[in-house]
């Protein structure tokens, strides 16, 4: 059998599954206290941005926009960016950080954003912000290179070159989670702790689970600080747990303060949740404790009441991010289900080379697609023309109309997902991650049998 | 000792290229010097005396046929007379695209394969005539070249443009550092060309480093792909080479340049007569 790794034989693309590289340093850039993204580009690259962040977590937050209208592009823009920090700063006395996201118009005129910085520290910070600790840098994420993924990865490898430092071994590993849910974050900590680790967690984003409380405060933010990000510079390891989110930091991290580096798994399923709590052992010489077998018996508890009943040789779709994608393809393949389709919506030339995909192709005994630079048409296509029969769905909310258009169930997982209420909260990595997403499957085939009538009977009697 | 990062800029045509790799050359064999030139123009001639006409495929057509991750140094780069290692920035056909984008982007992915090695003396930035865009300031951005040496002769235009080209320089010097290291003459033969390049540099406030006199065997090194250094190390011609590449050695004379008012050049311009 075979699982070819292929790239959309289309020019063109109809209805993206990515956005551009700006909204990634965006996400990135909220997780840290006391900070401020300046985009420097046209509106809409904020706008959007903030939009799509906004309408997956349902909260409020805070990233500005240095304007650029037609002027600026014929005449350059940089002097945007020097109005919108002095306003920033002026007008949000505890920010201390300013990261300055570029978008494709400011980098193809060329302004100079590195330049400016250092003029600006010489001048404006040090003339006007003298008593302010204040820190500007700049992330380059030109919308023309490679997608939201990449742009998520530069944006951490910039946080972490700019504030690392070495300094005594503190005795903390680093865990950089990639682009996840504030339920991930929150699920991660927690099997950190019951491993008795202390990690500086890049980045700590449970704080967008936001509660409403007597003092009325509506905007939420990360909590990572600028502290947090200097200790990565003295953690004894460096652990990403997504290739693509994450890896660009751990490995300048390994190159500068050789810090060693472990890349993945991503902690999809129980197979990749077992792979991170061994390396985490070996590298901190903790033991894995008793309280964590019995979660994860609980999972398997779960998951067995499922899996070959319900979940075997169902035939799934997924999109998304390519480490999330990779997760739940070999988790869906351990509860015997059938991932036929992968869709990455970028084509990074590394896909191939990743030995996740390299071993789904050597291990899987059925036809499997994995299509990079993929959009949804890939999907609809096969669907509508092509004969392809899909049990499931597993992508984020911008699939939802190949889903009700073709009576395919799907479950909401990734990044956006704003047509279901709450998914933020719910962790797909972990045990827990693992027993959430075989019983969400589960559901969401038990609605489906009863919608189309199909055996729904048998649910009577499980 | 640390490389020497050098951007060569001036208006078209007044042989940014021949001086950059007949000086290259020259510092190369007669100094002993380990040379770069990263050419960052789309017309991709800044390397051919050096490679004795061998062409280069260049890092923009590189990327457009085979994609980012395919440009490799043992794809781009190429050695030539004296070891100078070459590399061609490229870029779009005229009339078409953005020319300044490919030089960011070329500089970039060279920094991203590390192509400006530690054991280097000298960069050579050769920039498309004036400082047109945001791009084609790239060379001289933070981290990049931190001295400029302006090509000029004694007509008008050449001057105007050089004067043009300070007025970027000096926009630049704030944020980035950078300096002009001086004005070469490449010499047109123009009546009072010595006085008026010296009264134009001190008036802006730096010197005229080298005055390259004329001479055919230039052109004649140029038919048969060579610099004049390669082509005959004994003509005279060689030894101008020689003598601007020690200059550029020893030179410590780095300043931010005081770029004129257009009356102030016109007055200039009036007084060495070139009007006519």
């Amino acid at each position: 059998m075979t699982c070819e790794v292929k790239a959309k034989d289309r020019t063109g693309t109809i209805n993206p599954i990515f956005t551009c590289q700006p909204a990634g340093a965006q996400y990135a850039s909220i997780g840290i206290k006391d900070c401020i993204g300046i985009v420097h580009g046209g509106q809409g690259c904020v706008m959007f941005v903030r939009l799509l962040i906004s309408q997956h977590l349902k909260e409020n937050f805070e990233i500005a926009s240095s304007s650029v209208h037609e002027d600026g592009a014929v005449f350059g823009a940089l002097d945007r960016v020097e109005t919108a920090v002095d306003v920033l700063l002026s007008r949000y006395p505890h920010v201390k950080v300013v990261p300055i996201i570029t978008t494709c118009s400011t980098e193809v005129i060329g302004d100079d954003v590195d330049g400016l910085i250092t003029k600006l520290e010489e001048g404006l910070l040090a003339e006007k912000f003298a008593d302010r600790e204040v820190h500007l840098l700049p992330i380059h994420s030109p919308s023309f290179v490679g997608s939201m993924v990449s742009g998520y990865d530069v944006a951490v490898r910039d946080f972490v070159k700019k504030f690392a430092k070495k300094g005594a071994p503190n005795g903390k590993i680093n865990l950089i989670t990639g682009w996840v849910n504030p339920g991930d974050v929150k699920e991660l900590k927690h099997l950190l702790k019951e491993m008795d680790i202390d990690a500086t967690v890049l980045f700590e984003i449970e704080s967008f689970d936001s509660p409403i409380l007597p003092d009325g405060s509506a905007v939420s933010h990360g909590a990572t600080t600028i502290e947090d990000l200097q200790a990565t510079g003295s953690a004894s390891h460096t652990f990403a747990l997504n290739r693509y989110e994450g890896a660009k930091a751990a490995q300048l991290l390994e190159k500068k303060f050789k810090i060693p580096a472990v890349i993945g798994p991503t902690p999809i399923g129980i197979r990749n949740t077992d792979s991170l709590l061994k390396q985490l052992s070996q590298a901190t010489g903790k033991p894995i404790p008793t309280s964590l077998v019995k979660e994860r018996g609980i999972a398997l508890d779960a998951i067995t009441d499922v899996a070959h009943m319900f979940l075997a040789d169902k035939k799934v779709a997924i999109f998304g991010n390519p480490d999330l994608v990779i997760g739940l393809a070999e988790f869906c393949l351990d509860l015997e289900m059938k991932p036929t389709l992968l869709l990455l919506g970028d084509d990074n030339a590394g896909y191939v080379n990743d030995p996740r995909i390299k071993a789904l192709q050597e291990n899987v005994d059925y036809p499997m697609e994995i299509v990079t630079n993929a959009d949804f048409w890939d999907l609809e296509d096969r669907i509508k023309n092509k004969g392809l029969e899909l049990d499931l769905i597993l992508g984020h909310s911008k699939g939802r109309f190949v889903s009700i258009d073709y009576n395919i169930p799907m479950l909401r997982v990734g990044f956006p997902t704003y047509d279901r209420a709450g998914l933020f909260r719910n962790p797909v990595v972990g045990y827990s991650g693992a027993t959430w997403l075989a019983e969400q499957m589960a559901n969401a085939l038990f609605s489906d049998m009863e919608v189309k009538k199909n055996k729904e009977w048998l649910l009577n009697v499980w | 000792m640390t490389t020497r990062k050098v951007a060569i800029y001036g208006k078209g045509g007044i042989g940014k290229s021949t001086t950059t790799q007949n000086t290259a050359a020259a510092l190369s064999y007669f100094h002993g010097k380990h040379v770069f030139i990263h050419g960052c123009d789309p017309k991709a001639d800044s390397t051919r005396l050096i490679l004795g006409g061998k062409p280069q495929e260049t890092v923009m057509d590189t990327l457009r046929i085979h994609g980012a991750e395919k440009v490799t140094l043992d794809k781009v780069m190429k050695k030539g007379f004296g070891d100078i290692r070459c590399v061609e920035s490229g870029g779009p056909e005229p009339g078409v695209g953005c020319a300044g984008r490919g030089v960011i982007t070329a500089i970039d992915l060279m920094e991203e394969n590390d192509a400006y090695t530690e054991d280097l003396d000298f960069i050579f930035f050769d920039v498309l005539g004036d400082v047109v865009c945001g791009g084609f300031a790239m060379p001289i951005r933070d981290g990049k070249a931190q001295e400029v040496y302006i090509v000029a002769s004694g007509e008008m235009m050449a001057i105007y443009a050089a004067n043009n080209i300070c007025k970027g320089l000096v926009k630049y010097a704030k944020q980035s550092g950078v300096r002009l290291g001086g004005i070469i003459c490449n010499s047109r033969n123009v009546d009072g060309e010595k006085e008026f390049l010296e009264e134009f540099t001190a008036a802006i406030g730096t010197k005229m480093i080298h005055f390259v006199p004329r001479d055919n065997i230039v052109q004649k090194a140029e038919f048969n792909k060579k610099t004049v250094t390669e082509f005959d190390a004994k003509q005279n011609q060689a030894n101008e080479y020689r003598e601007l590449g020690r200059k550029i050695i020893e030179n410590e004379d780095f300043v931010i340049p005081r770029p004129l008012s257009m009356d102030q050049l016109e007055a200039m311009v009036v007084k060495y007569g070139m009007l006519n």
